[in-house]
């Protein structure tokens, strides 16, 4: 795979060109910039020559070829319709065929104005039709899900959709069916098309056969302005394309980039757009008086540095902050406050993966996972936390990468991967026993002759992995040991640009460590000189210190600890306890009885910034319309806080905070220093079952807010996952109800039982409709829990925290 | 130059070409007026002319022609059109097929009354009646709405600034 293919001369219309072997002749016509029409062709998709639209004459050759099926050979002579009547007439002719059954309705169709077919019929086509018959008629548009309508009228057969499903995301849901010209795509009966990648069929149809049920006649091409984007909602950085109407987001749309998404995004990206324009966003700075009030921001500024003067303060972030707005945080934190209090996290790695993590960038990339022979990833659900990256995952092993996942759950890889489970927080001992090569003829001996012996391999941590301490340390010394490459892969999209940025408690920007003297000059150098060397607290330790009232003014940006921390009864009396509370969001949700300031953040959408993806890459997301009311992108109100405190941040543009950035960012070594790994940490069982949460891609998320046709397709309410033989123990029966119960709290769940789960642990979703999961939780993903059976979910149902009875259900 | 100086010609010639000048004064005089009274006396247009503001035209059985497919905004070289579409009920549909116009709005500051967008309704929705009267007293009311466009345009006379209006 890593040898260069020979190049490859050939003429089209009478240029020369010259391509590797193997390139299609529809590709080597593009590098020309001669356009040859086509339907079915797709440059991430393998060609099928469906359509028949893109004939070419070939010299030599007695018929036409489809260009999008035929490789280049020396020497080739090909004429486009440019210079072949042959050609040209194949394709009007074609044109023309496509266009019998064509309902023609494109006044009505959300396509129109856009349409790949109305484009190519304007250019290249007959222009008239003889057919005057009447045309096939079928009911439309029949609804494939909440999301995807069909009209299988306007389809011309080209197979992308069904090709996307069968190749890419490989859940087929859809398939061709029947022939001729009864052949249409069809669903199972019964079946929705649950696949979080379905809103890619509906932009690569070349014409309006599927179309988009949240942009159903609303809006035409020229009706919207539209900017160049990044997806906020995980750290996969997928570019996208906004589209405005009226001030309103009503579309989001993939662009291509071959280094990070491809062509692709996933259906939360797609259809989660709304959150910035619902009815909680709150756009005016509010201040507490009688209760809370609308006020200037100067006023809100400067009663807050007021409260701050001499006080003891905290930030909290999660991980929705553009890369500026974190590095502003940073400085704000410790130049003008003064204090190392300050996280964005809420599992909490430490340890040598993380530095190295915050200190370099682009170690591993979206290339490297497609090009790896092999690919270990562990504590990570891609499909649901990075959803892309599992689309890569998917692409690398159709090229032929042996794929394995440790986890305690089993993954949508599981067609293209061979998965360990392992009970949570036991990770590292598997990934230990993989180091030491397995005992002879188990099935870690096996994965460590394959990754060891595999071109190019790559590990991908998640965030489940910090469960253990030093779980992603031995992570690393893994890939170490294997030559491989290494990325701890965090959820949200903010998450790493925080690490890089310093919003840590510990490390400063370029993962430069406070307590090292050495590498706090770096950063002393540009910002002055620090007040503490010390390192702070971490998210966990500030809410316990503000539970304590240890800590005077906490800062709350774009973080709702009631929902965001895994402990929520913490969060609660953190809240209750510390003096003030200075909420800066788009929202204020549950956190209205608390605040005492609001400063009302742009939503990411409104703003110039960069966002960093899980490899570290930071791309540039645009602003599509202004900022509504009188929200301000974060960093201009930390550098506004900071004026009013009287320690100005010294960036009046994002231009001059872009220069100090990179600056403080250029990538860094790290010296790797040995991690030690307590072998006798393997923890020992003594809790009936171990429950694990994280959160799946469709939740009750801040940022899904309003995505009502999105919930409906994808989003399952609260359920617990137990193996069949623990349910057999437990007398626990699919489809029946139980109690679970850990040291924070109770819930009543409806029980899956699955061979998907490790034996030994439930699994419970942090977010789903029913439950926030983090009522369960005390600091941790993982909990011990006793589980029992309800029967019927009868009386008991209720009570104790975040209860979700049968009777909620129905 | 020297064209002018043979103008001047004889005295005679002057004088007829002056006496040529008075006769069609006199003629012009007493001719009728060409000019139109307007608003004190109103001339009703030809009755196929279509010169004057839009109108949305319905089937026959009442539904609406138009289905939103903001065709007429498209062309509009003015950006005077808003269109949003929306879904039929298929119980109660506002036009056949899928698609309607939830919202439709004409502005005549800007509109130009080019006609393009005539040419470009493909139902024959849109058209331009005879009702040439265009003022109006506040910026709003020169927004013409869906049920304003719905509807059969004033009677002459009745616009602000004309004797009724």
């Amino acid at each position: 795979m890593s040898v260069e293919p020979e190049p490859v001369t050939l003429t089209i219309d009478g240029k020369e060109v010259t391509v590797p072997t193997g390139t299609l002749v529809i590709r080597a016509a593009e590098q020309l910039g001669i356009e040859i029409p086509r339907f079915c062709d797709h440059p991430f998709l393998d060609p099928v020559g469906a359509c028949r639209q893109c004939y070419v004459e070939i010299e030599g050759q007695r018929k036409l070829f489809t260009a999008c099926t035929t490789e280049v050979a020396a020497g080739m002579v090909v004429h486009t319709q440019n210079t072949s009547e042959l050609a040209h007439e194949g394709q009007v002719a074609n044109l023309e065929f496509l266009l019998i059954n064509h309902p023609l309705d494109c006044p009505i169709c959300d396509r129109g104005g856009e349409c790949p077919l109305q484009d190519q019929t304007m250019a290249f086509g007959p222009g008239e039709s003889r057919y005057i018959e009447p045309k096939r008629v079928y009911r439309k548009p029949i609804p494939l899900s909440p999301l995807v309508l069909l009209d299988r009228e306007r389809c011309v057969l080209c197979a992308r959709c069904t090709r996307f499903c069968d190749q890419i995301s490989g859940d087929r849901f859809i398939e061709m069916f029947a022939r001729g010209a009864g052949q249409q795509v069809a669903i199972a009966a019964g079946e929705d098309f649950r696949s979080p990648f379905s809103g890619n069929t509906i932009q690569i149809c070349p014409v309006g056969a599927l179309t988009a049920s949240t942009y159903r006649f609303v809006a035409r091409p020229f009706d919207v302005h539209v900017a160049d984007g990044i997806c906020g909602h995980c750290s996969a950085g997928c570019n996208v394309r906004v589209d405005v109407r009226r001030g309103e987001v009503v579309r989001v749309l993939a662009r291509d980039n071959a280094e990070v998404n491809d062509a692709w995004i996933c259906d939360k990206g797609r259809f989660a757009f709304r959150a910035a324009d619902g009815p909680g966003r709150v756009t005016t700075p509010l201040i507490r008086e009688r209760g809370l009030e609308p006020a200037s921001f100067d006023e809100v500024l400067g009663r807050v540095a007021e409260w701050s003067r001499g006080a003891r303060v905290a930030f909290l972030t999660g991980g929705r902050l553009a890369d500026e707005d974190a590095f502003a945080l940073s400085k704000l934190a410790r130049v003008a406050f003064g204090t190392n209090d300050l996280d964005h996290r809420r599992a909490f790695h430490g340890g040598l993966a993380e530095e190295l993590e915050a200190a370099s960038a682009l170690r591993v990339t979206y290339r490297d996972v497609e090009r790896a022979g092999a690919i270990l990833v562990v504590g990570l659900d891609a499909e649901q936390e990075v959803p892309i990256l599992h689309l890569r995952i998917r692409k690398a092993a159709r090229r032929g990468a042996r794929v394995f996942v440790v986890h305690s759950r089993e993954t949508r890889l599981s067609d293209v991967a061979e998965h360990l489970l392992c009970r949570p927080g036991q990770e590292g001992a598997v990934l230990e026993r993989l180091i030491e090569g397995g005992a002879a003829g188990s099935d870690e001996e096996r994965v460590a002759r394959a990754l060891r012996t595999a071109e190019g391999a790559v590990v991908l941590a998640g965030s489940l992995l910090a469960e253990h301490p030093l779980a992603t340390d031995v992570a690393l010394r893994l890939s170490r040991r294997l030559g491989a490459g290494f990325a701890l892969v965090p959820r949200r999209a903010g998450d790493r640009g925080a690490l890089r940025a310093g919003v840590h408690p510990a490390l400063l920007p370029g993962g430069r460590r406070l307590a090292v003297a050495s590498e706090r000059a770096e950063v002393e150098a540009v910002w002055g000189e620090l007040r503490s060397s010390e390192p702070g607290r971490n998210g966990r330790e500030i809410l316990e210190a503000c539970a304590r009232r240890e800590i005077d003014v906490l800062f709350l940006v774009g973080v709702d600890p009631l929902r965001d921390v895994p402990d929520a009864a913490l969060a609660r009396r953190a809240l209750e306890n510390v003096p003030v509370k200075v909420v800066q969001s788009l929202e204020l949700g549950e956190l209205e009885p608390y605040a005492d300031a609001f400063l009302p953040a742009a939503a990411l959408h409104e703003r110039e910034g960069h966002l960093t993806t899980w490899e570290g890459r930071s791309q540039r997301t645009r602003p599509v319309r202004a900022p509504a009311g009188l929200s301000r992108p974060d960093w201009e109100i930390f550098a506004g806080l900071a004026e009013a405190v009287g320690a100005p941040l010294g960036f009046g543009s994002v231009e001059e905070l872009r220069e100090e950035m990179e600056a403080l960012l250029a990538p860094r070594e790290v010296s790797e220093r040995p991690t030690a790994w307590v072998g006798a940490g393997v923890p020992q069982w003594l809790d009936e079952v171990t429950l694990f949460t994280y959160p799946l891609l469709v939740d009750e998320g801040r940022l899904s807010e309003g995505a009502s046709e999105l919930k409906a397709a994808l989003e399952e309410p609260a359920f617990v996952e137990v193996h069949p033989e623990d349910a057999e123990r437990l007398h626990l029966a699919d489809g029946g109800w139980a109690r679970v119960r850990t040291g924070a709290g109770e819930a009543t769940l409806p029980v899956r039982v699955s061979s998907r789960v490790a034996q030994g642990s439930v699994f419970v979703p942090f977010n789903q409709p029913g439950l926030e999961a983090n009522r369960l939780l005390s600091g941790r993903f993982t909990a011990a829990a006793t589980l029992e059976a309800v029967p019927g979910g009868g009386e008991g149902a209720r009570g104790g925290e975040g209860i979700a009875g049968p009777e909620a259900k129905t | 130059m020297s064209a002018r100086r043979e103008d001047r010609g004889t005295v005679s010639g002057g004088f007829g070409a002056t006496l040529k000048g008075l006769a069609t004064v006199f003629r012009q005089v007493f001719r009728a007026d060409v000019t139109e009274e307007y608003p004190r006396r109103i001339q009703p247009p030809p009755p196929r002319s279509h010169i004057g503001r839009h109108r949305l035209n319905r089937h026959e059985d009442g539904l609406e022609k138009c289905i939103g497919c903001e065709l007429c905004a498209f062309a509009c070289p003015a950006d005077a059109i808003w269109v949003v579409g929306a879904d039929n009920d298929p119980e109660h549909p506002v036009s056949p097929g899928e698609r309607y116009a939830k919202d439709y709005q004409i502005n005549y500051l800007r509109c130009i009354m080019c006609g393009m967008c005539v040419e470009a309704c493909p139902t024959r929705a849109l058209t331009l009646t005879s009702a040439y009267e265009m003022s109006f007293l506040t910026r709003e009311d020169a927004i013409l709405t869906k049920d304003q466009l719905l509807e059969p345009p004033a009677p002459l006379g009745t616009a602000p600034g004309t004797e009724e209006g």
